[in-house]
């Protein structure tokens, strides 16, 4: 839920009881007023009624206010106080049940006691009622209505830093090797929560640096000792007197320094790649550069007997460097055919800005998912890095070329959308 | 033909030495800037390989000195960084060749002998072995005065196993010159080199050459014959 529309509901479930309250309260003050208003038009009429009861000798034709109920009797019994009551009598003209406020009171005139009664209906209370019930959903409606307006406003002007920040914070890569930059405003907290946002990101993006700047200068200091260990091989490789086991120890330990030291480049292209040290880019076109790099596999196309199949409805041109296009695609064509089949098949199509490589071989034993992380491989595969697919997903990212990977009828499919022209 | 080269880290310097130092070859070895420097001024080299990264200096500055006494060696930096840039510098600045480390010592040896024949105008020269002669920038190979009719692939196999002849070269070496790559993921390259090896191998002995190339077991192959 919003923080605006949280607070909304918070005002609203204290607002509301309040305003309840506040209701009833009014609604008894102010019946309690027409009361009073009521019993003083009751009093007036009384004694009304009594200087008609001196003067007049037949009651039955004393008439009061046109709206009352009016009735003398004489009775035996006597009190002095004038009383007050409420009563409900049925009214024949509206077929309901009404509310009557009754006066009554004794008056003494030539030793007769009379009762009079007095009926007043009190319509005003109940509308009163009803007023004030249909007043309090106007209020709650408009306070709603204001509440929104308010949170509108607050969120437009009084929390447009905050969101600003969140929005920054959102679009903010280590990867781009950029500091972090807030806009101050001119609220306290958000201009707290800038400063300490900026202070970790900050600590956070050094240390990253110097990760990377270690990764990179671990992978250079490793190169030397290699090419000690290589060249020590290569001299120890033309001894006549080694015996055959002898001779297969080295190899081993030829191709495991080998693997260290393509490895090693692998790292380090990776970090270079990441660190946006390719920054040359020209305008390059894929059909080109996918037959050039074809052209280095026709070997091992032959070798494995694959055939491969290109069908380019179009050119794709593409702003990017020409060494990292190369790696790129001479990854992805690697995979397709270390991951395929004797006799097996490569697709490589171009359609508008899609470039679709596919080639049959045997379903992964890893998560696709994972495909591009490092180090994730298949382990059957003994020659493989697990690194080529990473050192892609990372050339891609950099490009904003959007890569997916999928398996469909025993084929593995590498889709690479291009971003428009710009 | 004589050598400097500009080493620091002794141990690859002493390899280096140890490779190169047969045949006729007088290969120095130097670690640092100042007797670098000295050292070029002093006798003239045939070829000289040079690290970027040295004590007391940078081997690009070797490579401008080395310019401005306009000398005539051959120059090949070997660097531990694999960076286009750094080529490019060093390229632009007159360095003929460029190799990153860590390198196989068979193909540093195949760069001199390629960048001397290019150096001296001995391109058109044949290398004559036997009965086998070679015009490496022909792309010919004849036996027994005879054309030989061999693939780009097979033509550069000969022709670096005949540059290191009478050494070992490993598999990893071979595949890794003849396809020129600082790979990334490597395809498993060995069958690629035993399949043009044994085609080279049989077109040479059809065409009446002695089988000069041996398999050493595990590791490679050598290209023997006897001086």
């Amino acid at each position: 839920m919003k923080l605006t529309s949280k607070s909304i509901l918070y005002y609203l479930v204290i607002s509301l009881p309040l305003l309840i309250i506040a209701c009833l309260f009014s609604y008894y003050l102010i019946r309690s007023e027409l009361r009073d208003g009521t019993d003083e038009i009751l009093a007036r009429e009384k004694l009304s009624a009594e200087k008609l009861i001196n003067s007049s000798a037949n009651l039955d034709t004393l008439t009061l206010l046109p709206d009352s109920f009016f009735t003398v009797r004489i009775t035996s019994y006597h009190a002095d106080a004038q009383q007050y009551a409420d009563t409900t009598m049925y009214d024949k003209v509206d077929n309901e049940l009404k509310n009557y406020r009754v006066s009554k009171s004794f008056y003494n005139h030539n030793k007769t006691t009379y009762l009079i009664s007095i009926l007043k209906p009190t319509l005003e209370e109940d509308e009163l009622a009803e007023g004030l019930l249909s007043s309090l959903f106007l209020v709650v409606f408009f306070l709603l209505l204001s509440f929104l307006l308010v949170n509108w406003i607050l969120s437009k002007w009084i929390w447009k830093p905050f969101y600003k920040t969140l929005s920054t914070l959102h679009d903010y890569e280590l990867k781009k090797n950029e500091l972090l930059i807030l806009n101050p405003s001119n609220t306290k907290e958000f201009n707290e929560l800038n400063d300490a946002l900026i202070k970790m990101t900050d600590k956070i993006y050094t240390d990253y640096i110097r990760q990377k700047e270690f990764t990179e200068n671990a992978s250079h200091e490793i190169q030397t000792p290699l090419a000690v260990i290589r060249s020590k091989i290569e001299l120890l490789i033309q001894s006549e007197n080694l015996k055959e086991d002898e001779m297969l120890q080295i190899q081993t330990i030829e191709t495991a320094a080998n693997k260290l030291s393509t490895l090693n480049k692998a790292l380090l292209l990776l970090v270079k790649i990441e660190n946006h040290q390719f920054k040359e880019a020209n305008e390059l076109s894929l059909k080109i550069h996918i037959e050039n790099v074809l052209k280095q596999f026709d070997w091992v196309l032959t070798d494995k007997n694959i055939q491969l199949k290109t069908e380019f409805k179009n050119d794709l041109l593409f702003k990017i460097n020409p060494e990292l296009l190369d790696i790129l695609l001479a990854n992805l064509l690697q995979n397709a055919i270390r991951h395929n089949f004797k006799n097996g098949t490569i697709d490589v199509k171009i359609t508008n800005r899609t470039l679709t490589i596919s080639n049959t071989g045997d379903e992964l034993k890893i998560k696709p998912t994972e495909l591009f992380e490092r180090f994730k491989k298949d382990t059957t595969k003994q020659e493989s890095l697990g690194i080529g697919l990473a050192i892609v997903k990372s050339i891609t990212d950099v490009y904003n070329i959007n890569v997916t990977y999928f398996y469909e009828e025993k084929h593995h499919v590498f889709q690479l959308v291009f971003p428009p022209k710009d | 033909m004589r050598i400097l080269l500009v080493e620091d880290e002794i141990e690859l310097q002493k390899s280096i030495v140890q490779y190169l130092d047969y045949a006729g070859n007088i290969v120095e070895a130097v670690s640092e800037f100042r007797k670098a420097s000295d050292k070029i001024h002093e006798f003239d080299y045939d070829c000289i390989l040079i690290d970027i990264n040295i004590t007391n200096g940078s081997g690009f500055d070797l490579v401008k000195e080395l310019k401005q006494a306009k000398s005539k060696a051959g120059i090949i930096i070997i660097s531990a960084k694999n960076s286009l840039d750094d080529k490019i510098t060093g390229l632009d600045l007159g360095a003929d060749d460029y190799l990153t480390k860590p390198f196989h010592l068979s193909e540093l040896n195949a760069r001199i002998k390629a960048l001397i024949r290019r150096k001296n105008f001995e391109g058109g020269k044949a290398i004559d072995i036997n009965e086998i002669t070679i015009y490496p920038d022909d792309r010919r190979v004849l036996v027994k005065e005879q054309e030989l009719d061999l693939t780009t692939t097979e033509f550069r196999l000969l022709l670096y196993l005949i540059t290191n002849k009478n050494r070992v070269v490993s598999k990893n070496s071979i595949s890794q010159h003849l396809l020129n790559d600082d790979d990334i993921d490597q395809i498993d390259n060995h069958n690629f080199v035993y399949s043009h090896l044994k085609n080279l191998r049989k077109k040479l002995v059809e065409k009446g050459s002695e089988d000069y190339i041996q398999t050493i077991y595990g590791i490679g192959y050598k290209f023997k014959v006897n001086d």
